[in-house]
């Protein structure tokens, strides 16, 4: 006994067969055991039957197209399925399996609704710090529009991307999952509002302020994992070559975010500032002495006279607005 | 606050600065000139010259001042932001004067004082009528309210004589300038002031854009110094003008924060806190508050900024020789304490003097750190500097300083230096951070 599976070229079963007699034939033809319907397909193409040592075996009946594995570039005229259970003929991808087939585990069902709870409680815990966040940083009279507005802008961004997603997986795995794919998303913020935070505090506690220039590698990284969680989930055929296109896109956005950023310092970032700030309390460094910070001051002093001698870079993209000089 | 930031213009016409409405004072000056100065120009006419700087290439202007004959053997006095085009790029600028009766003739630099910006040029002919400097000009004994006139060319409308008058030296001026009450004009720049008898008391500089016929002369003693030194000194090699100027700005800073420390400091209250201000009679504070902001303010505000008012004009990219201290106090009202911590980052940028410069100084380069000390406040500080491109040595620092002691009340401290050596901008911000202190009063824990 043997089943034969018949693929759609998305790789979906279509069709599944039974074959009860030690051998099978497939081809175009009604005469056969599975009728294939590919007009590359010869009316007898394959047969399948069983070698001495039991293992199952395909062969080439003789035909135009010829066969291949499933991955294979290279013609056969016999496959040995024991191993790799995918066949190619014509367009067409067969799976032959044995009775004794091992299958995957049963998987736990998630129970229904669970991904709306946790994406709703999630979801409130980020508005929540996010009105917590931009209540530490209000310096004008606090109103409600001013702590509210950019809440409800951001609600918005993370309903159009949840859809975006939503909509991705409706078409390739033919379920939508919003609930899924908004626990995804709002998981991600709540780890970037983490990292964001731990790197604007540890910057001023360690009093660093390259810390702040680096952080942005980390809300790129999560971005990278974000696209990377909400691809698991539509599960396309080309996982690999998919997610290496979203880190190639993302990595070309942080350089040029990168690049964008040094330009604009260099034609805005000329005054002296103390960075941003945190309550005392929140310093993690011991006190420097005078002596030290002087002896820090030097290394400015080194830098400053390197890039004197050098040829001062052009404005690049944004030398329009460079008035400076 | 208005004032703290006067602009002081440097009266040479470029390119680019011209287009100045004409002040309504233009009507006073066209009343019948007095008989003294029919005689002064008549007098002055020969001796009088415009110095234009041209685009060796085209052939045409970009920059007009003015000059005046001090010796028969053809030197020539003028301001040196006049030929600073030339002096520090002259393979693309050369000089030519322009006499009152049409002749022409090209100009050879010899000598410049950056810091009292004066220039030496010498015409290409001999024998010609000169200049006599006053002798109590020269020792400063002229007295105020005098009649002087001063002379040139402004925006190339023609050789022009402006009567004034003489009002002593400008009080809080490091380097002496002498305030002459009278109308200064781009294009008038090194052209000369002279005496009724005719004699040289100063040479036109600049002129206060906020207000009205103040205007500015570089004491005739400083020209005459320095046509001794072109007379003595080794011949000015013209490529080599700007290791010159380089070495005369530091040669300035050397003995400016010389000046400075020996003028020395006071200790001055900011609230709870003390900090250091300048003894010196030529730094101007002012101070300000927000008390009487509407809506209240979130944060109370007291601050206190000081300023050396020096400017040296180097090139018209380059302004330098200030130094600013400011002292803010903030004390929270209704922030608490993130939200004063976000107020103070948003508050602590520098001066935008800073700024200027653009490409000819590097881009900036900051270190942080929290500094402590024995019974001093806790503080956060940040020292940032540029260096000159083309002065080697010469650097502008900003140091900021921010009391760490309490989280809803804080001193901001800020210490600025333009084109100071390295040397001298550590001496004096270590000096200024020992001096962030508390009153002794207030020490921490009796404070509110």
């Amino acid at each position: 006994m043997m089943w034969i599976e018949v693929l759609s070229r998305h790789g979906e079963v279509v069709a599944r067969q039974r074959v009860d007699s030690p051998e099978a034939r497939i081809g175009r033809a009604f005469d056969n055991d599975v009728v294939v319907n590919d007009p590359h397909v010869a009316p007898h193409h394959l047969r399948i039957s069983r070698a001495v040592d039991g293992e199952l075996v395909a062969e080439d009946l003789g035909t135009v197209n010829g066969l291949y594995a499933e991955h294979g570039a290279r013609r056969v005229t016999r496959l040995t399925l024991a191993r790799e259970p995918g066949i190619r003929i014509g367009r067409t991808i067969l799976r032959v399996h044995d009775a004794t087939h091992p299958v995957a585990e049963e998987k736990p069902l998630t129970p229904p609704g669970a991904h709306a709870i946790w994406g709703a409680g999630l979801g409130g815990l980020l508005i929540l710090l996010l009105i917590v966040v931009q209540w530490l940083n209000m310096t004008q009279e606090p109103s409600p529009n001013l702590l509210l507005l950019p809440i409800v802008g951001f609600v918005i961004v993370l309903a159009v991307w949840t859809s975006f997603w939503a909509v991705l997986s409706r078409i390739f795995f033919g379920q939508a999952r919003f609930a899924l794919q908004l626990r995804i998303a709002v998981t991600a913020c709540l780890v970037f509002l983490a990292w964001d935070q731990v790197a604007e505090v540890s910057s001023f506690a360690f009093a660093q302020r390259d810390i702040l220039e680096y952080a942005g590698l980390g809300a790129w990284a999560v971005l990278a994992g974000v696209c990377y969680a909400h691809l698991r989930t539509i599960g396309p055929r080309h996982m690999q070559a998919v997610m290496s296109l979203v880190v190639v896109l993302i990595t070309a956005a942080a350089l040029m975010q990168f690049f964008a950023k040094s330009e604009t310092r260099r034609l805005f970032g000329q005054r002296a500032n103390l960075g941003d700030l945190r309550p005392p309390q929140l310093r993690l460094v011991p006190l420097a002495t005078a002596d030290d910070f002087f002896k820090k001051a030097e290394g400015a002093r080194r830098r400053v006279d390197q890039a004197r001698v050098k040829e001062p870079t052009p404005g690049g993209l944004l030398s329009d607005f460079d008035l400076a000089d | 606050m208005r004032n703290a930031f006067a602009v002081v213009v440097f009266a040479a016409l470029a390119a680019s600065g011209q287009a100045q409405p004409p002040a309504q004072g233009a009507e006073a000056q066209q009343q019948p000139l007095s008989s003294a100065a029919e005689r002064v120009y008549e007098l002055a006419k020969p001796r009088i010259l415009q110095v234009r700087t041209l685009l060796q290439a085209a052939g045409r202007q970009t920059t007009l001042g003015s000059g005046f004959l001090v010796s028969a053997d053809g030197l020539a006095i003028t301001n040196y932001h006049v030929v600073s085009q030339y002096a520090l790029d002259p393979r693309t600028y050369r000089l030519e004067y322009l006499a009152p009766d049409g002749a022409k003739g090209p100009l050879q630099l010899l000598a410049f004082d950056v810091p009292h910006d004066l220039a030496v040029v010498k015409v290409d002919k001999a024998g010609l009528p000169f200049f006599d400097f006053d002798p109590r000009a020269l020792g400063a004994r002229l007295p105020k309210g005098e009649r002087i006139y001063a002379m040139g060319n402004p925006l190339d409308l023609g050789f022009t004589i402006v009567e004034g008058t003489y009002n002593g030296l400008v009080d809080k001026s490091y380097d002496e300038r002498i305030h002459f009450s009278g109308a200064i004009n781009p294009g008038m720049s090194g052209g000369p002031v002279a005496g009724n008898d005719g004699r040289v008391v100063g040479v036109n500089v600049a002129k206060r854009l906020d207000g009205e016929q103040v205007g500015f002369l570089v004491p005739a003693r400083y020209a005459a110094l320095l046509i001794e030194r072109a007379r003595k000194g080794p011949p000015l090699a013209v490529d080599k003008a700007k290791e010159e100027v380089g070495r005369q700005l530091d040669g300035w800073q050397a003995a400016f924060y010389e000046a400075l420390i020996k003028e020395g400091f006071r200790s001055a209250a900011f609230g709870p806190y003390r900090g250091l201000e300048s003894a010196a009679p030529w730094m101007t504070c002012w101070a300000s508050t927000n008390a009487d902001q509407l809506p209240r303010p979130r944060a109370a505000l007291n601050s206190t900024h000081c300023s050396s008012a020096t400017g040296i004009f180097v090139s018209d990219r380059i302004l330098t020789g200030r130094v600013d201290v400011s002292y803010a106090y903030y004390k929270a009202i209704d922030l608490n304490a993130f939200q004063f911590a976000k107020e103070l980052s948003q508050r602590s940028a520098g001066p935008s003097i800073d700024m200027r410069g653009g490409k000819r100084l590097t881009e900036q380069e900051c270190r942080d750190d929290f500094i402590g000390g024995d019974a001093r406040p806790a503080l956060r500080a940040t020292w940032c500097m540029r260096a000159y491109r083309e002065f080697e040595g010469l650097y502008n620092v900003t140091l900021l300083a921010l009391t760490q002691d309490r989280d809803r009340e804080a001193l901001l401290a800020q210490l600025t230096m333009q084109g100071v050596s390295h040397a001298n901008a550590v001496a004096l911000g270590r000096r200024f951070l020992e001096a962030i202190q508390w009153q002794p009063a207030a020490l921490p824990g009796t404070g509110s």
